[in-house]
């Protein structure tokens, strides 16, 4: 006879959460992370510090959580050509709440060719890269074995950019960690070399990407924490190009023409019967 | 320091004056190049399928390109009629019915739970993948394939074993009910390679109580239907769409007090 089946896994957790980042007790108090929120974060700490505790299980610095602010202020641009926050303006010309026009825009940040998704492969890259330029690897090599060519330009994920050659952001965000005090650590002092030999041979720059991933990396985080840190970067520019087409006439947003869209598909034809 | 100077050019990058599209076609009004006079699926007028056509008709025809042969509607209907809904347990269906519970705007409760329909686990988002491995694998003998799997992979000290992509155990049992779709699936006449080679693998790898999972049946399906692995994880989020949305609205006008709010000596906090 079939022996049966061992369920004790799940029999275990059936009506009970296990929980390893904190909770309500209720009339004793709300713990987070080993906090009491009340008592030990509620004024003492920034949203920012709070936003990261939860996302990655500790408390960072205030200087960090301000640095990575910063951060998402360089994402949230209002301006509504940009993918996402064109999502969010669309979703205004519907007539959708806020939070789900915010909701949808940052959801497709979840991409493989910008937002916070793609800052895991650029953290691997430069952490990746940093090992590889200790044990003796010159930045010309790393440049050239690092991935495809196109056009003959190397395409290296934190490097170069879409619309435009640069990126303001880095001055802003360079300003920013000399005003809190951060030093340029290992990562950030390759990924600027990179930089440096991309410019030079190429006229490639180092963009957004590519800056968090060092900077962070100097700061000890990893790939997966950075991912969750970033989790709504673009939230605000979104809202923002919401609010935008929500105040505005019903339709208003980019209204098109049905010529509009150039069709390219099967010439018209009879539906035939079901057989 | 070695930093560049900035400096932020325009690229000049040439993007496309207008969206194309094969799919549909909207010809406008003779005095109103907004309103729409006709639309076309295609090439079918959409008046015409309405009238002449099913759903599932005409959601093939929108993937594919052409009509389906009745033998492929058939599949598909079949499809998604066994797989129309997650069921209450499942994660997706538990977060329309929190959403439901909690009268979040019914508008909503569809979108949430089809993004928690989103993930790896058991849910749409592991479709495409599993597609791949169908495809790749269907052309090498079962047995080899499920020897390799067995020798190779390790069983997981706690929770299911999910031995390849889209088969496994559920809740350390085969899932029975998932092998009777896939068994009725896999004998109409529109099942095609990825079927009965999936058939053929639950089989094999039935006496250790693994069999197929509901991911890898509509990745089966979808494979010998032509649809392309990158729409797959939609196509499941749209067959269990309805499941989850009616889960949400049966909860919407009940009473918070209507879903367990877990005491708090069942809620521990690990230290």
């Amino acid at each position: 006879m079939k022996s049966k089946p061992d369920t004790s896994f799940w029999d275990q957790r059936r009506g009970k959460i296990f929980s390893s980042k904190g909770g309500w007790k209720v009339g004793e108090a709300v713990y987070c992370h080993g906090y009491s929120m009340m008592d030990d974060l509620v004024g003492q700490v920034t949203y920012m510090q709070l936003y990261m505790l939860n996302a990655t299980g500790t408390l960072p610095a205030k200087s960090l959580a301000d640095w990575v602010e910063a951060a998402y202020i360089c994402m949230s641009y209002p301006d509504s050509r940009i993918w996402c926050n064109q999502i969010g303006a669309l979703s205004g010309s519907c007539g959708t709440t806020t939070v789900a026009a915010t909701c949808a825009g940052t959801l497709a940040m979840d991409s493989y060719v910008y937002g916070a998704k793609t800052l895991v492969d650029g953290v691997g890259f430069i952490q990746r890269t940093l090992k590889e330029y200790e044990a003796g690897k010159a930045v010309v090599d790393i440049v050239n074995s690092s991935g495809r060519f196109r056009q003959g330009k190397p395409q290296i994920i934190g490097y170069s950019r879409p619309i435009a050659n640069g990126d303001e952001r880095i001055e802003a965000l360079e300003r920013t960690r000399t005003q809190l005090g951060f030093n340029i650590g290992k990562h950030l002092e390759l990924a600027f070399q990179i930089e440096k030999h991309l410019l030079e041979n190429f006229n490639e720059r180092i963009n957004l990407n590519g800056y968090i991933s060092a900077f962070l990396s100097d700061q000890d985080l990893e790939a997966e924490n950075i991912y969750r840190i970033f989790s709504t970067f673009v939230a605000s520019g979104v809202t923002a190009c919401f609010v935008d087409t929500k105040d505005k006439v019903p339709g208003s947003f980019l209204p098109q023409r049905c010529d509009d869209i150039e069709y390219q598909g099967t010439a018209p034809r009879e539906v035939p019967d079901k057989s | 320091m070695t930093k560049a100077q900035s400096k932020i050019t325009r690229r000049n990058d040439v993007f496309s004056g207008r969206v194309a599209t094969r799919i549909w076609q909207e010809q406008p009004a003779e005095d109103n190049p907004y309103a729409v006079e006709h639309s076309r699926c295609h090439g079918y007028e959409l008046l015409d399928l309405v009238k002449k056509r099913s759903f599932v008709d005409v959601l093939f025809l929108l993937f594919r390109g052409e009509l389906p042969t009745s033998d492929e509607s058939e599949l598909l209907e079949a499809l998604m009629v066994a797989f129309i809904n997650p069921g209450p347990r499942h994660p997706a269906t538990r977060s329309a019915m929190n959403a439901g519970i909690g009268k979040t705007d019914p508008a909503l409760i569809l979108p949430i739970a089809l993004t928690a329909m989103s993930g790896k686990n058991n849910a749409a988002g592991a479709v495409e993948e599993t597609m791949r491995f169908l495809r790749k694998q269907q052309r090498r003998q079962v047995s080899d394939v499920a020897m390799e799997l067995i020798e190779n992979e390790v069983r997981p000290p706690e929770g299911d074993w999910i031995i390849a992509l889209g088969f496994g155990s559920y809740y350390n049992s085969i899932d029975v009910q998932t092998n009777k779709m896939a068994n009725h699936l896999v004998s109409l006449p529109a099942a095609g390679k990825a079927l009965r080679w999936g058939q053929e693998f639950a089989e094999m790898i039935a006496s250790y109580d693994l069999g197929w999972l509901p991911v890898g049946v509509v990745a089966a399906v979808l494979t010998d239907l032509g649809f392309q692995p990158r729409a797959a994880a939609g196509i499941y989020q749209i067959i269990s769409a309805p499941g989850l949305l009616a889960h949400g609205i049966e909860l919407a006008n009940k009473p918070l007090t209507d879903m367990p709010f877990l005491a708090d000596e069942d809620y521990f906090i690990e230290e």
